[in-house]
C-alpha cells in the first residue's frame, strides 16, 4: 500500500462537504477529524469522522470562521493539514498564514493566489495581462458621471454599473438607456459605501442573457497546471446555483478548446496550486466568453467533473497539497458521457425561503450511475445558522438525455419529509423545454418560474392530500379522546386521594 | 367524523369513518357534488415511517405532519398544507362567532352531544352573551350563548337528549 500523504487531517467546515472530504481521507488511509458548532453535534458529518471535537457556539462568526479555536483544536488533535472545504475559511489569506505558522498544511492555494483573485479589479487587471477575455468596459474605477458616459457611449448599451468591493446582487445597477446613467451611477456609489465601505465602482458591458460557464483547473507545486473542461451553471436562484452539468450543451468544440486554454492562461499567469475554478460569462448568442473572476477553492459541484472526468479532485488535492506533481497531463483528460447536479435545499420552491426544521422521513435514492452527497438523516434538525444546501444528487448517462431522465428517477425517488424542499422544482426545471434544448441562461429561472403552486404540485391529484389529511386528524382524534379519558381518570385518582387524606 | 377543510384556499366537507377493513371518505367541495371513497386498508397502510397509499392504481408514499389545524402531507416531492377543523373546533368557532351552525334564526349542534342543561324557556326574551344550553360533546361542557338579544319561540330538545350533528336545538322568534 501507498504511504499516506498524511497521517490526520482536520476538516474545517460542516455537512455534505465535511463527509465528501473524510470520504477522501478514509480512502487514503488518513484519519479525519470533525469540528462542530453547538447547533452540529447531531450533523452527520459529526458521525462520519474518525474524531469530533466542539468549537464554540451556532452562529458562523463563533465556530466555523473562528480560525483561532479551530487551529487550537488542529494542534490538540495532533493534525499534520486542514481541508477547508468551500465557504467559511476556504478563501481566507490569513487563516492559511496562520496555518503555516502553525507548522500545519493547508489543502488548498496560497495566499498570494487567492489576495490575487480576492480583489475584483485587480483580478481583472491580472487577467488583462495574461490575456484572457474580459468583458468590454472602465479599466479600473470610474470617478465621475461624465467618464462614466463616456465609457458607456464607447462600449454602448446596455452597461452595467458596479460595486468594486460588491457582491449578493448588492451595489449593481443595469443601465438601459442614457438617463438612467447618472442615478445609476451614484446609487451604485453609495451603495459601495454604505455596505462594502468603499465607493469605488466600474462598468461593463450588460450581456443580456448570459450563460454562466466555468471551467475546471487544476494546479500543482511544480508549475504544471491543467483544466478539466467545463460546467455550465446557469440555472440559479436569487444568484445561487441549484442545477449544474457537464458538458455545456451550448459549448461549441473549437469555443471548449478556447475556454480551457484561458483558463489554463489565468491560472498559470497567477502559478495557481491545487484546484480551482475560472468562472466566464457566455453569450450564447455570439458564443464569446468574458472572465468574471476566479474561485479558489474546491467547488460545490466539483462531482460533475469528477463523473465526466473520472478523477477524485478531492483526492487530487490532498496529493498535491502534499508537493506531488499532478497524477494527470492535459492530454489524459477526457469529458466521457454527460453529469449533471441537483442540488437539495432546504427551501420553499416557490419563494425560495430556507425552510430549516425536523426532518421526519427520509430516504435517499438509490440504482445505476447515481451518486448523492447528502447529510440528511430521519429525525435529523437542519439548523438554522448555515446554508440551506442538505443534499446534492448527482447523475451520469452516457448522453444529456440519459443523465436528465435518470436525474428525474432518482429525484422520483427521494422521499424526504417533514420540511419543505425544492425537489419538485427541479423535477419541473428538468423537463422545460428551454432546460432540454439546453438555451436556458442565468435569467432562466426568474423569466420561466414564476410557477403558482398548483402548476409544481399538480402530479399529485388534491383528493390523495384531501384523503391522507382526514384518515390522520381521525386518527389524531381518536387518540387524543384515549388520552383524554386517561387524564380525567387521573383527576379521580387524585381527587379519591384527597378524600381519603381528609 | 365530520370535519371542514381548506385547500389551496378551496373549502371542503369531509367525513371519515372507519370500518374493520376500510376506510370511507366522503369529500365534498364547496358548491360540488359529495364524492365517497371506499379506501381498504390494504391501500392505505404503515409501511416503515410511511403510508403506503394505492389511490386509483397509483403508488403514493405519504407522510403527513400534523400541527393542531394544520396538517401537511408530503408525497411524491409534494406537499400540501391543508387546515382541518372538526367538530369540536367548527363548535368553538360557532360559539366565538356566537351564530351556531345554520344562522340567526335557529341555534343546531355542530356536533354530536349531550344536552346537559337547559337555561331558557319558550317565550323568553334572552340578551346576547346570556347562556342559552349547555351541551356536552366530545367530553366538554360547551355553554352555547345567545349572539344577539333573542326571542325564544321553541325549544326542540330537552335535557338528557342526545343530539346529532345539525339537529336543531332552539328557535328563535324574528
Amino acid at each position: 500500500m501507498i504511504q499516506p500523504p498524511f497521517k490526520k487531517i482536520l476538516i474545517a467546515n460542516r455537512g455534505e462537504i465535511a463527509i465528501r472530504i473524510t470520504r477522501a481521507c478514509r480512502e487514503l488511509g488518513i484519519a479525519s477529524v470533525a469540528v462542530f458548532s453547538d447547533a452540529d453535534r447531531d450533523s452527520l458529518h459529526v458521525f462520519l469522522a474518525d474524531e469530533a471535537y466542539h468549537i464554540g457556539p451556532s452562529p458562523s462568526k463563533e465556530s466555523y470562521l473562528n480560525y483561532k479555536k479551530i487551529l487550537e483544536v488542529a494542534q490538540q488533535a495532533g493534525v499534520d493539514a486542514i481541508h477547508p472545504g468551500y465557504g467559511f475559511l476556504s478563501e481566507n489569506a490569513i487563516f492559511v498564514r496562520a496555518c503555516k505558522e502553525a507548522g500545519i498544511t493547508f489543502i488548498g492555494p496560497t495566499p498570494e493566489n487567492m489576495e490575487s483573485m480576492g480583489d475584483k479589479l485587480s483580478a481583472k487587471a491580472l487577467m488583462k495581462k495574461a490575456n484572457v477575455p474580459l468583458v468590454p468596459g472602465s479599466d479600473g474605477g470610474v470617478e465621475s458621471v461624465e467618464e462614466a458616459t463616456a465609457i458607456a457611449k464607447k462600449i454602448g448599451l446596455p452597461v452595467i454599473i458596479k460595486a468594486s468591493a460588491g457582491g449578493g446582487g448588492k451595489g449593481m445597477r443595469v443601465v438601459r438607456t442614457e438617463s438612467e446613467l447618472e442615478s445609476a451611477f451614484r446609487a451604485c456609489r453609495s451603495e459601495g459605501q454604505n455596505y462594502f465601505a468603499d465607493p469605488t465602482v466600474y462598468i461593463e458591458k450588460f450581456i443580456n442573457d448570459p450563460k454562466h460557464i466555468e471551467i475546471q483547473v487544476f494546479g500543482d507545486t511544480h508549475g504544471n497546471v491543467v483544466h478539466l473542461f467545463e460546467r455550465e451553471c446557469s440555472v440559479q436562484r436569487r444568484h445561487q446555483k441549484i442545477i449544474e452539468e457537464s458538458p455545456s450543451p451550448s459549448v461549441p468544440d473549437d469555443v471548449r478548446k478556447k475556454l480551457g486554454d484561458a483558463a489554463v492562461r489565468a491560472a498559470k499567469s497567477i502559478s495557481y496550486v491545487g484546484a480551482g475554478t475560472i468562472e466566464f460569462i457566455f453569450d450564447n448568442t455570439t458564443k464569446e466568453f468574458y472572465f468574471m473572476e476566479m474561485n479558489t477553492r474546491l467547488q460545490v459541484e466539483h462531482p460533475i467533473t469528477e463523473l465526466v472526468t473520472g478523477y477524485d479532485l478531492v483526492k487530487e488535492q490532498i496529493w498535491v497539497a502534499k508537493g506531488k506533481p499532478l497524477s494527470f497531463k492535459q492530454e489524459d483528460i477526457q469529458q466521457k458521457g454527460h453529469a449533471i447536479e441537483a442540488r437539495i435545499c432546504a427551501e420553499d420552491p416557490i419563494t425560495y425561503k430556507p425552510h430549516p426544521g425536523v426532518i421526519r422521513a427520509c430516504r435517499h435514492p438509490q440504482g445505476p450511475f447515481l451518486r448523492i452527497d447528502s447529510y440528511a438523516y430521519p429525525g435529523y434538525e437542519v439548523p438554522i445558522y448555515y446554508d440551506p444546501m442538505i443534499a446534492k444528487v448527482i447523475t451520469w448517462g452516457d448522453t444529456r438525455e440519459e443523465a436528465i431522465d435518470r436525474m428525474q428517477r432518482a429525484l422520483t425517488e427521494f422521499v424526504l419529509t417533514g420540511i419543505k424542499t425544492n425537489i419538485v422544482l427541479h423535477k419541473s426545471i428538468l423537463k422545460h423545454p428551454k432546460f432540454l434544448d439546453g438555451t436556458y441562461t442565468t435569467q432562466f429561472i426568474e423569466k420561466n418560474f414564476e410557477v403558482l403552486e398548483p402548476e409544481l404540485f399538480k402530479e399529485v391529484e388534491d383528493p390523495v392530500f384531501l384523503i391522507a389529511a382526514a384518515i390522520t386528524a381521525y386518527q389524531d382524534r381518536k387518540s387524543k379522546d384515549v388520552r383524554r379519558l386517561n387524564v380525567a381518570s387521573n383527576w379521580r385518582r387524585i381527587g379519591r386521594k384527597i378524600q381519603l387524606r381528609t | 367524523m365530520y370535519f371542514e377543510a381548506v385547500l389551496n384556499n378551496k373549502k371542503y366537507k369531509v367525513d371519515v369513518h372507519e370500518e374493520k377493513t376500510c376506510w370511507k371518505v366522503s369529500v365534498q367541495q364547496e358548491g360540488k357534488d359529495w364524492i365517497h371513497y371506499d379506501i381498504s386498508k390494504n391501500d392505505y397502510k404503515s409501511a416503515e415511517e410511511y403510508v403506503s397509499f394505492l389511490f386509483h392504481g397509483k403508488s403514493y408514499l405519504i407522510d403527513v405532519l400534523g400541527q393542531d389545524t394544520e396538517y401537511t402531507v408530503f408525497t411524491r416531492n409534494s406537499f400540501r398544507t391543508i387546515k382541518i377543523f372538526n367538530d369540536e373546533m367548527l363548535l368553538h368557532e360557532s360559539l366565538k362567532k356566537g351564530g351556531g351552525f345554520g344562522g340567526d334564526s335557529v341555534l343546531k349542534a355542530g356536533m354530536p352531544g349531550k344536552i346537559i342543561e337547559i337555561f331558557a324557556k319558550e317565550g323568553d326574551e334572552v340578551k346576547a352573551g346570556k347562556p342559552l344550553l349547555i351541551m356536552e360533546a366530545m367530553k366538554m361542557e360547551n355553554e352555547m350563548r345567545a349572539t344577539a338579544d333573542v326571542k325564544i319561540k321553541k325549544i326542540c330538545v330537552k335535557q338528557g337528549d342526545s343530539v346529532e350533528t345539525g339537529a336543531v336545538l332552539i328557535e328563535f322568534a324574528n
